[in-house]
């Protein structure tokens, strides 16, 4: 009986082999890193019902963050401001804006607006927001250049590896505690060794056990 | 599944063929243990279809279903659905979002306001707590205070006001109100609330000849009926047990639930019976029924409920109060129990309490010998209550049927009550209401009443509505509102003109002053024009005040100035003629069947018999074989006979229950089961065959209506007119093969298999040697005590000196508990409370029979004793026990559960793959599986209970006790900001913080200055399978007790010696066997 292939299809096997290898190499490397936080969460920006700008408020009008999110330092939620936050100054400032008719609107039925919430912990994951700020974790570190945004975008792909990252060395993440709203803050030159001795002192230590966030 | 034989399955833990276990769990356990025999399926430590596949899909069709799904959820599954945040418009002040906030307030109970303190997230109540600075409560709680936070999210309460069969609304009652007119009949529930009292003057003077007749379905209080007789007037009885030597009671159930005082009381029983003060109260309890109570004390005697009556004349009798004994003679068992009681109680100070089945008479002899036993004045104390003196109600209540029937009666307005329901069979209530032209009912549910009424008014939660009212020690306190009335609707047709419409909720001090003044004024007026009164000096100030602390101090009942009762002239009911004695109580879960459509307290295990989601005739063994009911045992399932109750023709069809220590010729039945609510809520019908994927149903305890409805036996046709709490039954067997399910049946785990799991010694035992446990401790297979190897917190293991726990906070905390076995009275309130605060669901009666109940705490009974009959009963308070060594850890293939750098055994949901592996190897027993995604057919309103704090676990993972991780780390929190360390008391777990005798201390290992610490340190100290190495961090302290040597001769080390099998060869004979134990005073 004839040979059914040829002799030069004998590399075919070991291509094949080869193949499944690279290929099954690939298929880890893009679930890794397509299925990842790292890719479906970072750029997250939601179209908001009230064309809200930050780059205006916390960029141009250099608002502290804690004007709107002002139990930060208190809660473990970071609260989203009530409509009354924003008829503060609206009540007289660009009284006639049409972007402004949602908060109007809310304000004058008492239904509240319904922001889309960009940064989405999954509900096993706890994260006070009140603890972190006081231990010098700046707004910026999690959140990216608010003060940049127009629509409010996530940076930061929040997924448990990101978190131990900082968790396992605060030093390279920490700032002082008056610069905890600053944005675009620049460490000086020797802010791991200042870090370190504020480590020291306060007895900082971010803990890394499961039950730290999950209960 | 592979069968393979279980380790201590061999008789080589002491279990001697023929041996009777010295503690078991149920009579088969008992039948069993004696004859060394296992039934198939009993030795797998779980219910033999705990994982049965959930629907009556095959394995193909699964298969075919979960592909498409499988391929269907990829393509969505790109990215999290979108979740929204709606911040408030205006903000509450004081509102923080993610803070909880606390209020004081009280819940009205049987009449006596209990006071609280209500945890609030984002304006809904989640969690109740007792007022810690009240002096009844000090912070602690019943399970009905811990269960009534659910009752206010009660998808099935009504809403909306109706006239007949229709819906109407609030201001159509109002006008139909104002012209009412005509004899008028008020039927209230108790009620200590001065508004109320002041409104009802008003009413009177409205409604010329009004009658105010107050209803208790359980029937009179006995006690006010007796010291009415006595003193004039009725008094109430307030304990003080650590002024008394010997405490004696007669069916007094003072440590239950369903008591008016029971927090006040439990505090007060474990001071005078904590060993470490050196002496300790001793309890005799002589009772028809098993009670916790008589579970707690020290010798207990089985009478059926007239010879309960006859014991109390002839104790009497023996110390010179009151005439002849009555009934014949006592002997044997009886008679030993009677002599040594009354040689005990002479010289001493004694009290003794009668309960709710004994009629008036015997209450006024129990009084009678408190007083001649030096008890009155001192260990118990009579409070003017200030009321006035009422007739039985018997009386009022056929006057009133017969003025309804004879159309004498035009309105009749039922508050808090539902006498269709509970009503005496007797009475024929149902059919007389018919007859009212104009009948309003103001209650919470469309209920047996409501059906039957003109009106019926929805009626607000105490969660959501003003009121007042008294403790049970008299002192003022005010209900206050935490949520408004839920399901309020706020109507925004017009933007610029939001026009809120009210729900037609009301509070019935609202309703009231409607119709006592014809103003529908809100219930915050009403209550502040009574308070005018009451608060001196600046009102605004003092009203602020009194919102804050909840009540009004210094307003207690002063003690009545009584000296000792004379003989009163009270009528002695007529002997019962030959038949059975059926006593009619209280649920302890359920309560009159108020509390039936709370999931929580149906799925609560009753304390002594550990059913869940029915009531049961509860009898002896001996009287079941006389009325030839059986309960069949098979596989960890109940198959029993129902008997069907019958008095005056008028009969009730209930499952049979034998329950150990019952007394014989007797059967005890409770009340509030067999509901029948209507609710406005859409229901859901059951899947038809294009739902077979659906297990929903299962799942769902609201699918198909109120969950109270179904569930058990209305006992109600069963009573007489005057509400007697005993009525003679004729009873005969009507079924078989119902099932009734209990938590503490399947699995090896739950029974002792004479391991020595509650460790007791008797006071004298323990003033001999404190350190009692230790001499029945088993030795750790390692080699040496278990108390002389190294705490695992101890110096070079602590995990400060572990690589890598050393730089985590958590650390410098080692969180421990110790639970104390003597003072706890296995009431349940700390299940419940878990339960609240841990986001425990509720799985129903037929996945409670699997074993799938979700409890992370459970309150183990067990039964101890060799006399079948006469077993004596202990509590076991068991949830995650927190071994350092723990065997969980090392079999979990993901590392899901694991230990925390303070100590704490963790369950890390999201890494859970439900192997169930670490279930298998918990020796404890104490781990939960979610077969189903209990929470997501959970109604929206019911889920609005559940604790933000804690995550609601999903179908798949194991749960178990966190030791309130929650509580813990936000403490953890608050203490990193505030840069200091965690004080003592600080943390507290739900359990402790609601168990009122104190029995659980929580707290820091690493704090010299703790209490739990000290508790550690305790010689009665155990660790529980201490010999399986597994290092609990959740101790006990060793079971005292104090018997009367008389009754129960020191016998040292009797118990762990094995007795020779031929002396109890005729146990489980005939029931009228002489005594064979060989401790001759136990029978």
């Amino acid at each position: 009986m004839a040979q059914l292939f040829p002799k030069k299809v004998n590399f075919l096997p070991f291509l094949s082999l080869v193949g499944l290898g690279l290929g099954g190499v690939l298929t880890i490397f893009l679930a890794w890193y397509y299925l990842s936080p790292e890719f479906t969460d970072v750029g997250y920006a939601p179209v908001q019902p009230v064309e809200y700008s930050h780059r205006l408020h916390a960029g141009q009008l250099g608002m502290d963050c804690r004007y709107c999110h002002n139990w930060v330092e208190v809660s473990a939620h970071a609260n989203v401001p009530p409509t009354q936050t924003c008829m503060n100054c609206h009540n007289q400032i660009k009284t006639n804006s049409l972007k402004l008719l949602p908060v109007r609107e809310s304000w004058a039925t008492g239904q509240p607006i319904e922001w889309v919430k960009v940064h989405n912990l999954p509900d096993y994951a706890h994260f006070p927001h009140n603890v972190h700020v006081a231990g010098g974790v700046g707004c910026e570190t999690c959140h990216g250049r608010i003060d940049q945004m127009e629509v409010v975008q996530q940076v930061s792909s929040l997924s448990m590896g990101w978190c131990l990252e900082c968790h396992r060395q605060p030093e390279l993440y920490l700032r002082p505690n008056d610069q905890i709203t600053t944005m675009g803050y620049v460490q000086p030159a020797s802010f791991v060794e200042r870090n370190l001795e504020r480590i020291r002192e306060e007895g900082i230590q971010p803990p890394t056990n499961c039950s730290a966030c999950h209960y | 599944m592979i069968d393979l034989p279980l380790l201590g399955q061999e008789p080589a833990q002491g279990a001697a063929p023929g041996k009777a276990p010295k503690a078991w769990r149920s009579p088969e356990a008992f039948r069993r243990g004696q004859s060394a025999e296992a039934l198939p399926g009993d030795a797998h430590e779980f219910a033999a279809d705990a994982a049965a596949a959930p629907s009556q899909a095959n394995r193909r069709q699964f298969l075919q279903v979960m592909g498409a799904s499988v391929a269907l959820a990829g393509l969505t599954a790109c990215r999290r659905p979108v979740e929204y945040i709606l911040p408030y418009t205006r903000k509450p002040e004081d509102v923080i979002e993610g803070i909880s906030q606390y209020y004081a307030t009280a819940m009205p109970f049987r009449g006596v306001l209990s006071p609280l303190l209500v945890e609030s997230r984002e304006g809904r109540p989640v969690k109740v707590e007792g007022n810690p600075e009240h002096p009844v409560s000090l912070g602690a709680s019943g399970v009905f205070e811990q269960a009534s936070v659910l009752q206010l999210y009660d998808p099935d309460r009504s809403r909306r006001v109706r006239r007949g069969d229709d819906d109407s609304s609030w201001s159509n009652f109002v006008q139909a109100a104002q012209s009412l007119a005509g004899p008028t009949v008020v039927l209230a529930e108790p009620s200590s609330s001065p508004t109320v009292a002041r409104l009802r003057t008003q009413l009177a003077a409205r409604f010329p000849g009004l009658r105010w007749v107050t209803y208790r379905p359980e029937g009179d209080d006995a006690f006010a009926l007796a010291t009415t007789a006595l003193y004039g007037r009725p008094l109430r009885p307030a304990y003080d047990f650590a002024q008394a030597d010997v405490v004696v009671s007669l069916e007094g159930d003072f440590l239950g639930t369903t008591d008016t005082n029971e927090v006040a009381n439990a505090r007060s029983f474990a001071q005078a019976r904590t060993p470490e003060r050196g002496r300790m109260l001793r309890m005799y309890a002589v009772e028809s029924h098993y009670t916790t109570t008589g579970g707690t004390a020290d010798h207990r005697l089985r009478l059926k409920p007239s010879r309960v009556s006859d014991f109390a004349a002839a104790l009497a009798g023996r110390v010179g109060v009151g005439g002849a004994p009555a009934g014949p003679a006592f002997g044997g068992r009886d008679a030993a129990f009677l002599d040594a009681l009354a040689e005990d109680v002479r010289g001493k100070r004694v009290v003794v309490i009668a309960g709710p089945t004994q009629p008036a008479h015997v209450h006024a002899l129990a009084l009678r010998m408190t007083a001649a036993l030096g008890g009155l004045g001192t260990a118990m104390r009579l409070l003017d209550t200030g009321e006035a003196a009422a007739p039985p109600q018997g009386n009022d209540l056929a006057a009133l049927t017969n003025a309804m029937r004879a159309g004498a009666v035009q309105n009749l307005l039922m508050i808090g009550v539902n006498p269709v329901y509970d009503a005496p069979g007797a009475l024929r209530f149902a059919e007389a209401l018919t007859r009212v032209p104009v009948s309003i009912h103001v209650g919470h549910h469309i209920d047996e009443t409501a059906a039957k009424s003109s009106w019926h008014l929805p009626r607000a939660h105490y969660l959501e509505a003003w009121g007042d009212g008294r403790s049970y020690d008299g002192t003022l306190a005010l209900i206050q509102p935490i949520v408004a009335p839920l399901n309020e609707r706020i109507d925004s047709t017009n933007p610029n003109e939001p026009a809120r419409e009210r729900d037609d909720i009301h509070s019935d001090v609202e309703i009231v002053n409607l119709l006592a003044t014809r103003a529908d004024a809100p219930g915050y007026d009403v209550v502040r024009e009574t308070w005018r009164t009451a608060v001196t000096g600046d009102f605004e100030k003092g009203w602020r005040r009194v919102l804050h602390d909840g009540f009004l101090p210094d307003t207690a009942f002063a003690a009545a100035g009584v000296g000792a009762p004379g003989a009163g002239a009270l009528p002695i009911p007529a002997r019962p003629e030959s038949g059975v004695e059926v006593s009619v109580r209280l649920s302890p879960r359920v309560l009159d069947g108020s509390y039936a459509n709370v999931s929580w307290l149906q799925e609560l295990p009753d304390m002594v018999s550990k059913l869940v989601w029915d009531n049961a005739a509860y009898m002896s063994r001996a009287t079941a074989e006389r009325l030839g009911l059986a309960v069949e045992y098979d596989s960890g399932r109940y198959s029993v006979d129902r008997a069907e109750l019958a008095v005056g023709g008028r009969k009730v069809e209930l499952p049979v229950w034998i329950l150990p220590g019952h007394a014989d010729d007797a059967i005890t039945v409770e009340m509030g089961y067999g509901r029948q609510i209507a609710t406005t809520r859409a229901v859901k019908e059951r899947p038809g065959l294009l739902g077979r994927f659906n297990t929903d149903f299962k799942t769902d305890m609201y699918w198909s209506g109120p969950l109270a409805n179904g569930v058990g036996e209305n006992v109600a046709p069963l009573r007489e007119a005057n509400f007697a709490p005993v009525v003679t039954a004729s009873v005969r067997k009507a079924s078989a093969g119902y099932t009734l399910v209990t938590t503490q049946e399947a699995g090896v785990g739950s029974d002792m298999n004479d391991r020595p799991l509650i460790l007791e010694a008797t006071f004298d035992e323990y003033r001999a040697n404190p350190a009692f446990v230790k001499e029945r401790e088993v030795e750790v297979p390692g080699g040496g005590l278990w108390d002389e190897q190294e705490a695992l917190w101890g110096q070079d293991r602590h995990p400060r000196n572990q690589d890598f726990y050393k730089d985590n906070p958590y650390n410098r905390n080692q969180w421990g508990m110790v639970v104390d076995l003597t003072t706890c009275t296995g009431c349940s309130a700390c299940v419940i409370a878990c339960q609240a605060e841990n986001n425990v669901q509720v799985v129903g009666k037929e996945q409670v029979s699997k074993g799938r109940e979700m409890h992370w705490l459970r309150m183990d009974r067990y039964f101890i004793g060799q006399d079948q009959d006469n077993p004596r009963m202990a509590f076991q308070w068991l949830a995650c026990v927190h071994c350092e060594n723990a065997p969980c850890e090392s079999v979990c293939p993901v590392a899901a559960t694991y230990h925390s750098p303070d100590g704490m055994n963790h369950m890390v949901y999201n890494r859970c793959i439900g192997t169930r592996y670490c279930s298998n190897n918990c020796p404890y027993k104490v781990r939960r599986f979610n077969w189903f995604n209990w929470t997501h057919t959970l109604p929206l309103q019911v889920q609005m209970q559940q604790n933000p704090d804690v995550t609601v676990r999903s179908r798949g993972v194991m749960e178990k006790c966190s030791f309130c991780v929650q509580r813990v780390r936000e403490v953890n929190d608050r203490v990193t900001i505030e840069a200091r360390g965690i004080r003592e008391g600080e943390v507290q777990t739900a359990c402790q913080q609601a168990c009122a005798a104190g029995a659980i201390t929580f707290g820091d290992l690493n704090n010299a200055e703790s209490a739990v610490l000290a508790a550690k340190r305790n010689p009665r100290r155990y660790d529980l399978l201490a010999e399986l190495g597994t290092r609990p961090r959740v101790s006990y302290l060793g079971r005292v007790r104090n018997p009367n040597p008389r009754l129960e001769p020191a016998e040292p080390k009797a118990d762990v010696a094995p007795t020779p099998a031929t002396e109890r060869d005729d146990i489980g004979g005939s029931p009228d066997a002489p005594a064979t134990n060989p401790a001759p005073a136990e029978r």
